[in-house]
């Protein structure tokens, strides 16, 4: 399991950062180009603090994302692939 | 060779030579120089005294000797629980209290082997009767070093400290001819958190751990199972439900927002302040890139203070304040707790070439834009609104 990013991020990314600001496992990245942030999905170990800080309320659980946002489960996954 | 040494206790007049070991006491003893009733005298490992042989004669301390077969009566349980608290505070105990064994609080199976025959999945079957629970305390600066090489060797050293004490204290029991196990470090099969509770070492609190009124949190649980006879400890009142009602500087400063800011809930019948085991767990084998201990809780907590005249004196007026009272007069003193010790109480210190000031942390992904920072400055957790009483 792991928490992701969805849509509502959009817009917002590089006015807020205070997910990847309380994150203790720095896990939340994003690039200038980017999107939304995106949370590794290997990193990440559920503790649910970005989703309280987060003010766009972007941030579900994995098994919670709202049926809308559910590409953003593969999309948060992919971001890291052949990054790291 | 330093030759400009001047002490004033001795003198040297002239050339000296190395001593053989050889010529030393223990080994001339050994040798028969010093007479046959010498020789005999320095293998007896044998006393008439329990405490003597628990010292002397048990240097394997890990090893768990057999019990005494000559068993010493016991007439005066609440005697002999003095007794047993003063063994324990010599073997290194800060604070010792003793309760009946609730079997609610033993592990129903194992979960590796003990290296006495029992495997990995046997069912646990511990009858003692008492359990003998003890806090080794650990410094409370390096404390303040958390999620640091500093605060790590201190956390496991208080382990070492504790492993010895107890397997003294057990060591010691079945000298004097009653059954007894250890339950520390690496082997435990209870819990020794409401077993000191119901001794009277402490309270619960929010962050899940023992709040001792001196020591707070820093102190490392270990439990002696017995059937000698012993008089039992009550659970004590330190004010810690109505301090942890107020406070939350654990749950504003935990980084991995395990701890809760909510009431208490109902965990396997217990109905408790519960913390997110999983995510505290999985942030500290791997938030600071390898094993680490973070100790952010233990530190925040109001009750983590050096031993200090003001520092009792708080926790002696709190508990004599009726509790329908104790908020107002806890309030004032979280404010200034936060004045004079900070939101995130944290010192940066050197200690053995050590230095915890907090590293920068390197991102991986090119062109990244977050705010990574160290756990140390982490932004607080915001204390939701339907919290606040």
């Amino acid at each position: 399991m792991t928490h992701v990013i969805t849509g509502a991020c959009i817009g917002a990314k590089h006015k807020e950062l205070s997910c990847t600001e309380i994150c203790p496992m720095n896990c939340i990245h994003g690039t200038a180009s980017d999107e939304i942030f995106y949370i590794d999905p290997e990193e990440c170990i559920d503790c649910g603090a970005c989703v309280p800080a987060c003010p766009r309320e972007a941030i579900f659980p994995e098994g919670k994302v709202p049926e809308k946002w559910q590409g953003f489960v593969q999309i948060n996954a992919d971001y890291f692939k052949n990054k790291k | 060779m330093a030759t400009n040494l001047n002490p004033r206790t001795y003198r040297i007049v002239g050339t000296q030579r190395q001593i053989d070991e050889r010529e030393t006491p223990h080994p001339r003893a050994d040798r028969g120089e010093l007479g046959e009733r010498i020789r005999l005298g320095r293998k007896n490992r044998h006393s008439s005294d329990a405490l003597r042989r628990t010292i002397v004669a048990n240097r394997d301390i890990v090893k768990e000797r057999a019990v005494n077969p000559q068993r010493t009566p016991v007439s005066d349980p609440a005697a002999m629980a003095r007794t047993i608290k003063e063994a324990a505070r010599f073997f290194g105990a800060a604070v010792v209290g003793i309760t009946h064994l609730d079997q609610a609080y033993v592990y129903s199976h194992r979960a590796k082997d003990d290296g006495n025959g029992n495997k990995a999945g046997d069912p646990i079957k511990l009858t003692h009767k008492y359990a003998i629970c003890m806090g080794f305390a650990g410094d409370f600066e390096r404390y303040m070093a958390c999620n640091s090489m500093i605060s790590a060797a201190e956390y496991e050293m208080g382990h070492r400290q504790e492993m010895l004490g107890t397997s003294l204290l057990a060591t010691f029991i079945r000298e004097l001819g009653y059954p007894a196990q250890t339950h520390g470090h690496g082997g435990y099969v209870l819990n020794p958190i409401p077993l000191a509770v119901n001794a009277g070492l402490g309270e619960l609190g929010r962050h899940g751990m023992l709040i001792h009124e001196e020591y707070g949190s820093r102190l490392h649980l270990s439990v002696v199972t017995t059937d000698l006879p012993l008089a039992v400890d009550e659970p004590v009142d330190m004010g810690v439900e109505e301090v942890c009602k107020v406070c939350m500087k654990c749950a504003q400063t935990c980084p991995t927002y395990s701890i809760p800011f909510g009431d208490k809930v109902v965990v396997n019948g217990v109905e408790k302040w519960a913390i997110d085991v999983d995510s505290c767990y999985k942030g500290r084998i791997t938030a600071g890139g390898e094993f680490m201990v973070c100790l952010i809780c233990t530190t925040s907590c109001c009750y983590h203070k050096r031993s200090s005249w003001w520092h009792t004196l708080a926790g002696w007026m709190l508990i004599r304040i009726p509790i329908p009272l104790r908020t107002l007069y806890i309030k004032p003193l979280l404010f200034l707790d936060d004045l004079i010790w900070g939101k995130k109480p944290w010192l940066q210190m050197q200690w053995m070439g050590y230095d915890n000031a907090p590293s920068p942390v390197t991102c991986s992904i090119p062109g990244c834009i977050a705010k990574h920072k160290p756990l140390e400055q982490k932004p607080l957790h915001k204390v939701p609104k339907k919290t606040i009483k």
